[in-house]
């Protein structure tokens, strides 16, 4: 079944040093193109212009929500007519100036869209899209019946706006008033893409739990950003109303919501700039269709250009899943041979000194995590049966034991990414199970992933980027507004590139995370985990696709951690790397412990080394079984929002 | 008491109505993961062709069939040209695609009918006046064709070895291409049952409650919003939450506005969605279909 909602491709984050450049050009030519455009074209085509500014507004919010959210909007034009109503009642009935209008307008939109969005945005899936459909036939209804709102003929008398006694009554002069709106409007889509929150919401795009684990709390950003992109809507509706100078019940009809989405996804939804092109190229579709198909069947009437809008959504979305932005993209890479990823590994060599020790970590040997009486069943299987072990601060901590013996499942239900059937895991002394993964990490705690789980859409240094999402602050509206978040991304930057030398990725920086190799994705997990400044780190199979070298490396960087007080809890199948490595260790047998004690006892243990040896194919073959299960359950728990 | 029974009736009559819609969801969500926007489309479109059908002087039944038949085929060809090609299914994807249909076919029927609305001749019957409550002949017709409908389609997913192989790609895709299951079989028969279900929806309600170029959209809604409150995945749930819906949506237009009669199924999405997103009318022991 499709539960995935990942976008058919997203805005790109992580630039390489050549689109550094080809944005302000970008942004430049847009300001340039918005001023010559009256100028130079018809006025009927500048009247066509001014919608496209108008509904682009609207576009830019839908893309955002598409693009980051993963999730679609089919009332856009709800709250597009909560906007246009919001400023016509206000400029009308109350005589309140345009632009206070304008903000309580938009604000009233915001309000709506968070109203139905807290409920919804927990779920995922249809429900958004069809609940945002249900938005829109109940806002015309409220505004049909109601006397307030003029019923059916609506509100009119609102004026052409003026300023310093200048009138923007033209087509010509109503674009230019619009065109400074509508460039802020996209810049700060951008910021919003770019920023801190873009980031995150681009991580949970290609690994929900991945970036939960991170600390990002998928549920609060997707709700910002379906607010933000209602306020959008709302500013739209507001530029329409003054344009228009009536708002009936119309305004929020279905069409309309359909005529938003086909902006977006003709345009793209890998760059808000994609709104803005849709939103003209739509416009001149809608303008075109209107006067042909008359000609062509004489004797139609109505809203005869909706069969346009229907087939080419259908065909942007199977032939070029991408729409114009993805065009120009791919049309680009073409041109431009991506730079392959140059120098090895910059390991500062045979150092041992203390890593990432920070101030009020807990001193050594106090009790960190507690796991009590932990047990899990996925229907009749127990694939853990009351595990309780304690894992103190500044100490390597392994959980071995034969496949199937329920060693990621523990993982799971201590970091949140399942709920337990019994028992309970203490992080610190606060009860923490059945909490989101976000939680766990709020704690200074994460993990990586057996089956690795990494931001497959941007590059290494995007994904080493999120890890820090805890440890900056920049929210949607500091990042929107670009300068003061600017010295908070350069030490982002700055200690990535830090991060990322620990375990010997510097010189990948740049390279998309997808190309590189299985054993340093693995590396790159843990660099991603150790960007978040964890005092406990879980880490599943760390070891596994590592080269000999790699392996003696990355044991050598988990001491030095421990000697600056983090507390590592290990999965592996390398029994001797890990009774090498750890300084106690638990033995899981068939979701029992087993055996729990140092290294030296582990090995001399009868109980262990039955298990050991009691391993046959068939039980390995189970086991493959069970974890495709945990991770199918895994799944569908943080689908349904459970213990949120 | 005579007015709380005729808005039963009426609630349990075009309760029925959704109920089929509803089916149609359910057939096509379980199978693929696709909730079908042009759903609604497919009742409009089957209204409208058996109008039409009977406008020419084709008797009503060879119209009747005729309009199912143009449906289901239309469905079936929807999903050949815009969901088999398509690799990896998502919810955006299949939002964007369905509602790229449905929004197609509006303009379609918009072209070809106009904007007007039109009503089917009733079928056979004559009115009649029970204990005070005007009974319509062709609220029987859609109560006695839906029921009979209903257990057909539940006898064919519970009993049938075509229903159960459909059941078996809905729960355990893997193993149903194991045991020799095509999927994409699956779908495309999915699709046609889905727009057999809107098309019985669509010629049973048209005499009633006119067909129109934009009419599947509020019924589209609200056959989801009845498939929602079965929790998606059950036939059964799906009947019981059409009539729920309907009856709900009666009540409220009698006792309270008529205007605010299609304001219910929203609102009772977003409380059914809050309360239970599992659906509050799925009981556990009933089967997925």
């Amino acid at each position: 079944m499709a539960d995935t909602t990942n976008p058919p491709t997203r805005p790109a984050r992580g630039g390489t040093a050549g689109r550094r450049f080809a944005e302000p050009a970008g942004f430049a030519v847009f300001a340039l193109l918005l001023v010559v455009f009256p100028l130079l074209a018809p006025e009927t085509v500048v009247n066509v212009g001014v919608y496209a500014l108008i509904y682009g507004i609207a576009a830019i919010g839908l893309t955002l929500l598409m693009g980051l959210a993963g999730q679609v909007s089919l009332g856009q034009a709800a709250f597009f007519a909560v906007g246009a109503y919001g400023q016509a009642l206000l400029v009308t009935r109350y005589q309140v100036p345009m632009v206070v209008a304008a903000l309580v307008a938009v604000g009233l939109a915001m309000l709506v869209a968070l109203l139905v969005g807290v409920p919804l945005l927990r779920l995922r899936g249809h429900y958004l899209a069809l609940a945002t459909l249900g938005l829109g036939i109940i806002v015309t209804v409220v505004a049909t019946e109601s006397d307030y709102l003029g019923a059916t003929s609506g509100l009119y008398g609102i004026g052409k706006p003026e300023f310093g006694g200048r009138r923007y009554d033209s087509p010509a002069e109503y674009f230019w008033l619009l065109s400074p709106v509508v460039f802020l409007a996209l810049l700060v889509a951008r910021n919003i893409v770019a920023g801190r929150v873009g980031r995150a919401l681009g991580a949970v795009n290609d690994s929900e739990v991945a970036a939960e684990c991170l600390g990002v709390n998928t549920y609060r950003l997707r709700l910002q950003v379906f607010v933000v992109s209602a306020g959008y809507a709302g500013l739209a509706g507001v530029a329409f109303v003054h344009w228009i100078g009536v708002v009936n019940p119309n305004a929020a009809n279905f069409p309309l919501s359909v005529e938003f989405l086909l902006m977006s996804v003709l345009g793209g939804l890998g760059s808000v700039w994609g709104a803005i092109v849709g939103a003209f190229a739509v416009e001149l579709l809608d303008e075109g269709l209107r006067s042909l198909i008359p000609t062509l069947l004489p004797g139609a009437v109505g809203e005869v250009q909706l069969i346009g809008f229907g087939v080419v959504l259908t065909a942007v979305i199977l032939f070029v899943p991408g729409g114009i932005h993805g065009m120009w993209r791919s049309m680009l890479a073409r041109l431009r041979r991506p730079a392959p990823g140059i120098g090895r590994r910059v390991v500062s060599d045979e150092d041992d000194s203390p890593l990432l020790a920070r101030p009020g970590r807990p001193a050594p040997g106090t009790p960190l995590l507690e796991v009590r009486d932990l047990v899990r069943r996925f229907g009749g299987v127990t694939a853990v049966g009351g595990v309780s072990f304690e894992v103190r601060a500044g100490e390597i901590f392994a959980l071995i034991g034969p496949n199937g013996a329920g060693k990621t499942t523990c993982f799971n239900m201590i970091s949140g990414v399942l709920a337990p059937s019994e028992g309970s895991v203490w992080l610190r002394g606060e009860r923490i199970d059945g909490r989101k993964p976000h939680v766990f990490a709020r704690a200074r705690a994460t993990r990586t992933f057996q089956n690795l789980q990494i931001f497959r859409s941007t590059t290494v240094r995007g994904n080493v980027a999120v890890g820090r999402h805890l440890r900056s602050r920049a929210g949607l509206l500091r990042g929107a507004l670009v300068l003061p978040a600017r010295r908070e991304e350069r030490q982002i930057h700055q200690s990535v590139e830090e991060t990322l030398a620990l375990v010997g990725l510097a010189g990948d920086a740049d390279r998309p995370a997808a190309d590189l190799p299985f054993g340093r994705q693995r590396l790159l997990e843990i660099a991603r985990a150790l960007a978040l400044e964890p005092d406990l780190l879980l880490l599943d199979e760390p070891m596994a696709g590592l080269s000999g070298g790699e392996r003696r490396e990355l044991a050598r960087l988990l001491r030095r951690l421990r000697a600056g007080g983090m507390a590592v809890v290990l999965v592996e199948h390398d029994v001797e790397a890990v009774l090498a490595l750890a300084d106690r260790v638990a033995v899981l047998d068939d979701g029992r412990l087993i055996a729990l004690g140092t290294p030296e006892e582990i090995r001399h243990d009868p109980a262990v080394l039955a298990a050991y040896l009691g391993v046959d194919d068939d039980e390995a073959l189970t086991d493959e079984a069970l974890t495709d299960e945990v991770t199918r359950a895994a799944a569908r728990e943080l689908a349904n929002g459970d213990g949120a | 008491m005579t007015d709380l029974l005729q808005l039963l009736l009426a609630g349990v009559s075009v309760g029925a109505v959704y109920t089929l819609v509803a089916m149609g969801f359910v057939a096509i969500y379980t199978v693929s993961g696709v909730i079908n926007l042009a759903q609604g489309e497919f009742a409009a479109l089957a209204g409208l062709v058996a109008i039409s059908a009977t406008g020419s002087g084709l008797p009503l039944p060879v119209a009747l069939l005729l309009a199912i038949l143009t449906v289901v085929i239309v469905a079936a060809v929807m999903q050949r040209v815009t969901i088999a090609p398509v690799k990896r299914m998502t919810t955006l994807l299949s939002i964007i695609l369905t509602l790229g249909v449905s929004t197609a076919l509006k303009a379609a029927m918009l072209l070809i009918w106009g904007p007007e609305g039109h009503g089917l001749t009733p079928f056979p019957g004559t009115d009649f006046t029970l204990a005070g409550v005007a009974v319509r002949a062709q609220y029987l017709w859609i109560l006695a064709v839906t029921a009979l409908t209903a257990v057909a389609v539940t006898w064919f997913y519970e009993r049938t070895l075509l229903g159960k192989a459909l059941r078996a790609c809905a729960e355990q895709p893997t193993a149903a291409r194991l045991v020799g299951i095509s999927i994409a079989r699956a779908s495309l028969l999915s699709f046609a049952i889905a727009g057999l279900l809107g098309a019985v929806a669509g010629v049973l309600a048209s005499p009633v409650y006119f067909s129109a170029w934009d009419s599947g959209l509020a019924l589209g809604l609200k056959g989801f919003v009845a498939a929602t409150l079965g929790g998606l995945v059950s036939i059964r749930g799906a009947v019981a939450g059409g009539l729920v819906l309907g009856v709900l949506e009666s009540l409220v237009a009698g006792y309270v506005d008529s205007g605010l009669r299609d304001a219910v199924a929203f609102i009772v999405l977003i409380v059914v969605l809050v309360v239970r997103p599992g659906g509050v009318l799925r009981q556990h022991s009933v089967a997925r279909v």
